[in-house]
């Protein structure tokens, strides 16, 4: 495997749950019709699983909707610089301007806790991710992120030749991934079982594709494909592929093994939240072809992990900066002043206003907030993939043939992307599990998939979620003790075909005035914690007037 | 129903004698082999068990004299009791070998109790057919067929029971035997008319059970363990992390953890000896030592002979398991008692979180686990695993850890040899011929230890001494190092070895 498949990496998203209230009016017949087998499945079968809808919070969405109505400020706050969402990109500006030895920062987060779609839960048996859930070691040229891993304890040295040495305990353990295919479950996620000498020849074809590619460099010198994407090669040789689908460019190659197929739109669906016709070429490359770690003590293709997910992260990113952070604050209104920029910010357990004065402002926030907080900003092209993330805690997981359970456990032809075991970094076995089903939902727009979803019932989602485990886990219903499900709206952003390098991305990572500055994963066009902890970077140096290389 | 003239009545009885003698050796067969495979030594258990056997009906008989009225009523009464407790005493005793705390008592009650009731049986009907025979007729005839039934019982025992019927169906089968003798004189005879309709409850009662044995009880035990195991299966309980089966044979009692063979009574000195002297030997002034795994106090009986030690510290992850060999009495026997010493304290838990938390620093750390067989157990052979055990060693102690064969899986085995050495360790890799295993593998772990082999080790031991020890370091070719990865947590490379090192004994 050259690329690692990613259930998801999704951006952090302070505004999320102005959503909720948007749904609107719309059926599920469609949603629920796309999934074969359900009539098969008694709902009285699932009454025993406990659980619900988790992440929703209505009355912060209420009022979003109505700002207007919020009271008037009762209090006045100066900071240097606020920082507008607590997410990784956010966390990552704070952390930097901390060690940079500015002090004076305040971050504000609307949800309950920093985290953004890092965020986790905790049960009796296990810690769990509802979001991004691992980072794949990185390429050695990435110092920002290796000296923030090496703080983290996540790399414990580096042997004689400069490699680093990650934590045993944080490496992704052994068996890592397997998939679910006519009828057995094999080793690895590309297809072998039961597929043809042609599929395997097209398969073959294309890693060695990707392989090329991961080694090729532009006419500037640059790598095609790096990760943060920002330093990729600014070659048309490779630039174009951004212009159209990867589906258009497969079917350029001749690559048309629907086994392939497969598994790269799996591929896109837990990368990006998109399907081969609405990925851009460019990103569903640099999907197999950005990675290029290295390791004393693992493959080049290792990944860290762990039972929370990159909640890890998040927490080792807020312990790394002293500055305040408060959650629950809702802002609503931004307004320029002669100093600085007037914030207006709702405590919503207070249920009170707070005026803060900054002499800069970092909108650490998806653009789909952005846009609603600065007047007469139009940027277009930025769309979101919107998730179902559910956690079920199993007391025993029915296996059927072939190799035993996996960190990552895929089933052919599924709808989800399948699910991760969360206790699978546990050094003590159980017969006791937490998985993550991570579930895109691709089969509509995403508008259309988002309001459909957040208005589909926790039954729904069950009868859902339980018939697509059942395919390979027969039986595995009763062994089930809960099920908590949490709707990401706006789950990622999709790499739409010329998104990646059309203007969009730049127009809106451009600082206004010296006061407005801009950082979210979103402004890179993929959803992975690299991205956004480099966008943290970027803002964070612009703001102390630092050089990018800096 | 036609009143049965004299001559048939006696018949009839004369019958029950012949049916009754069988039944009734037939129990006492069964107690004793059922005494030689659970607590071994057969002829010992042979000997004591046909001795309170006979015995026992000895009382029987002389009880006999205090039972009045009808004599008929009470042969039926006895009838269906020999049935219940004779029938059911082998399921019985299988079912309480668990408890085996007070196997014997019960084992022994059960036979007195079987000698009695069919110690009664003879004399009361000598004394219903008393005034229908002359003496010396009576007696030579109840002999006859009473011995008769004795020659049966003896020659389709081991030639037909044991082996087709299995014990327990053997012993519940001749219950039932009891209980029709019981209803066919309930039937056959007029007398029994104002009595009979609650003897014939008892009788639909008692066939009830026994029937109901006979399907469920011996149905479970055939289909679950006689087809898996070569021996009889004395033992066996699911818990909630494996299963556990003991089978015993005349010579010997073999434990088995979801079906893998740990240790057989025969030779598993030879294992443990080898686990754990040459370690102990070098550590002359060792207080405190460390078992990870090993829950079935075998090792620590052995680490219990150096006087010095002070406490031993068992973890492991079965409360099953360290029950069992706390209180099974054939078991306590093999272990010396070792699990119930003051100097013992046992934790169930996991072995990998015990000594993640664990702050204490130990002399010896004696590592006993499971062949790395699935990813699971494979986290306890990794890199990291050995790092931890590296902070909890005191300086100038030792660990040993059980490596699997180094003839079979001789790339595991140097696996884990290099897997330790990468973790820090310096290594003295050793072996030793185990019997029931086969050449098995040990490693001792140490930190700027200058180990020798010449050291005191206790008296007594049947395996180890200094010059086995010498021995035991000599790899011959077909055992010798061979290069391997070293086994981590991201890659569970020993687990992929072990499957190919077993892959052609699969079958």
């Amino acid at each position: 495997m050259t690329g690692r498949p990613t259930p998801t990496d999704p951006p952090e998203s302070p505004g999320r749950r102005q959503f909720l209230e948007q749904a609107a009016g719309l059926g599920l017949s469609a949603l629920l019709a796309g999934s074969a087998g359900l009539s098969a499945c008694q709902p009285s079968s699932h009454q025993h699983i406990k659980g619900g809808m988790i992440g929703a919070n209505h009355a912060v969405g209420h009022l979003l909707r109505n700002p207007e109505k919020l009271p008037p400020p009762t209090q006045t706050l100066e900071t240097d610089v606020l920082i507008v969402g607590g997410g990784v990109a956010g966390l990552s500006a704070r952390r930097w301007l901390w060690q940079q030895g500015m002090r004076d920062v305040l971050l504000v987060e609307l949800a309950d806790r920093p985290g953004g779609n890092a965020v986790s839960g905790q049960n009796a048996v296990s810690a769990y991710p509802w979001g991004a859930h691992y980072l794949p070691i990185p390429d050695l040229r990435n110092r920002e992120l290796l000296d923030f891993l090496t703080e983290s304890q996540a790399i414990t040295g580096f042997d004689p030749g400069g490699l680093p040495v990650y934590n045993d305990y944080y490496l992704c353990h052994d068996p890592e991934e397997r998939l679910f295919i006519n009828g057995h479950w094999q080793e690895g996620l590309v297809p072998e079982v039961g597929i043809s000498a042609d599929d395997k020849q097209q398969i073959a074809r294309f890693f060695k594709l990707v392989d090329e590619l991961k080694h090729a460099k532009g006419k500037d010198g640059l790598d095609a494909f790096a990760i943060p994407l920002d330093g990729s090669s600014t070659d048309e040789r490779f630039r174009q592929w951004d212009a159209v689908s990867f589906e258009s460019y497969l079917n350029e190659q001749q690559l048309t093994s629907p086994y392939l197929r497969w598994f790269l739109e799996y591929g896109c669906k837990d990368d990006y939240g998109t399907t081969l016709a609405n990925t851009s070429a460019w990103a569903g490359l640099h999907y197999f072809a950005a990675r290029k770690g290295v390791a004393a003590n693992a493959e080049a293709n290792a990944v860290l992990t762990w039972p929370e997910g990159n909640a890890f992260l998040v927490s080792q990113l807020e312990k790394q900066a002293a500055s305040p952070i408060q959650s629950n604050r809702l802002v609503f209104r931004m307004e320029e002043t002669h100093q600085g920029v007037r914030i207006l910010s709702y405590d919503v357990v207070q249920k009170m206003t707070i005026a803060i004065l900054a002499r800069k402002v970092l909108l650490a926030t998806p653009q789909f907030i952005t846009k609603n907080l600065l007047k007469n900003r139009v940027i277009a092209g930025f769309e979101y993939s919107p998730w179902l993330v559910a956690n079920l805690t199993v007391n025993g997981l029915p296996q059927n043939r072939g190799m035993p359970l996996c960190w990552d456990n895929v089933i052919y032809g599924s709808p989800s992307v399948g699910y991760v075991t969360a206790t699978h970094q546990h050094l003590k076995s159980s017969d006791q599990k937490v998985i993550t089903v991570y579930w895109p939902l691709v089969q509509e727009p995403p508008d259309v998939a988002r309001r459909k979803a957040y208005q589909m019932p926790y039954e729904d989602w069950v009868r859902l979620l339980v018939a697509d485990l059942e395919r390979a886990h027969p039986g595995v219903s009763e062994y089930i003790a809960s099920i908590d499900c949490w709707i990401w709206g706006h789950g990622m952003i999709a790499p739409t075909p010329g998104f990646i390098w059309g203007e969009a991305r730049q127009k809106a990572a451009t600082a206004i005035n010296n006061k407005l500055y801009f950082a979210h994963s979103d402004l890179s066009g993929v959803s992975i914690f690299e991205e956004a902890f480099y966008q943290g970077i970027r803002a964070a140096k612009e703001i102390l007037g630092q050089k990018p290389s800096d | 129903m036609s009143k049965p003239d004299n001559r048939h009545r006696h018949l009839l009885l004369l019958l029950s004698v012949f049916v009754i003698a069988t039944c009734g050796l037939i129990y006492e067969l069964v107690a004793g082999t059922l005494a030689s495979y659970l607590l071994g030594d057969s002829v010992t258990q042979f000997s004591t068990i046909i001795g309170v056997y006979l015995f026992s009906m000895g009382i029987g008989s002389w009880l006999s004299k205090y039972l009045d009225g009808p004599l008929l009523k009470w042969f039926i009464r006895i009838e269906i009791l020999v049935g219940i407790v004779g029938g059911g005493s082998a399921p019985l005793l299988f079912v309480l070998f668990e408890y085996a705390a007070s196997f014997r008592l019960v084992l022994y009650s059960l036979v007195s109790l079987t000698g009695i009731l069919v110690g009664l049986e003879i004399p009361l009907l000598m004394r219903i057919l008393e005034n229908q025979l002359t003496f010396k007729d009576l007696v030579s005839r109840v002999f006859t067929f009473d011995y008769i039934g004795a020659l049966l019982a003896s020659l389709i025992f081991p030639l037909v029971l044991v082996p087709y019927l299995g014990l327990i169906r053997t012993s519940l089968f001749f219950g039932l035997m009891n209980v029709a003798v019981a209803w066919f004189l309930l039937h056959q005879f007029p007398e029994t008319k104002p009595y009979r309709r609650s003897l014939v409850t008892a009788i639909l009662l008692s066939s009830f059970l026994l029937i109901g044995g006979f399907v469920y009880a011996e149905q479970i035990m055939t289909y679950t363990e006689n087809l898996t195991f070569q021996d009889k299966v004395i033992y066996s309980k699911s818990t909630s992390y494996q299963r556990i089966v003991l089978t015993a044979n005349n010579r010997e009692l073999r434990l088995f953890l979801n079906g893998n063979l740990q240790f057989s009574s025969a030779d598993e000195y030879r294992y443990h000896e080898a686990l754990v002297h040459p370690a102990l030997q070098a550590l002359p002034k060792a207080s405190r030592v460390l078992v990870l795994g090993g829950g079935d106090g075998l090792a620590v009986r052995e680490i219990l002979k150096y006087p010095h030690i002070q406490s031993v510290t068992l973890v492991d992850l079965d409360p099953g398991m360290t029950d069992l060999f706390r209180r099974n009495e054939v078991l306590l026997k093999l272990n010396n008692r070792s699990l119930l010493s003051p100097k013992v304290q046992i934790v169930n838990t996991d072995a990998y979180h015990f000594v993640r938390q664990d702050t204490a620093r130990y002399d010896l750390i004696v590592v006993d686990f499971p062949d790395p067989s699935n990813y699971s157990i494979g986290k306890l052979y990794s890199t990291s695993f050995y790092q931890e055990l590296n902070r909890l060693i005191r300086p100038g102690g030792l660990a040993v850890v059980q490596s699997t064969s180094p003839y079979i899986a001789r790339q595991s085995f140097w696996c884990i040899r290099n897997t330790i050495a990468a973790s820090g360790f310096q290594t003295i890799p050793y072996h030793a011929y185990v019997p029931s295993f086969g050449e098995w593998g040990f490693i001792l772990l140490l930190r700027n230890h200058h180990w020798r082999g010449d050291g005191p080790l206790p008296k007594g031991l049947r395996f180890v001494n200094a010059r086995t020890i010498h021995d035991m370091l000599n790899f011959p070719p077909d055992m010798a190092e061979v290069p391997t990865e070293i086994n981590k947590l991201n890659n569970q490379v020993l687990v992929h070895y072990f499957e190919d090192d077993w892959t052609p004994y699969a079958h």
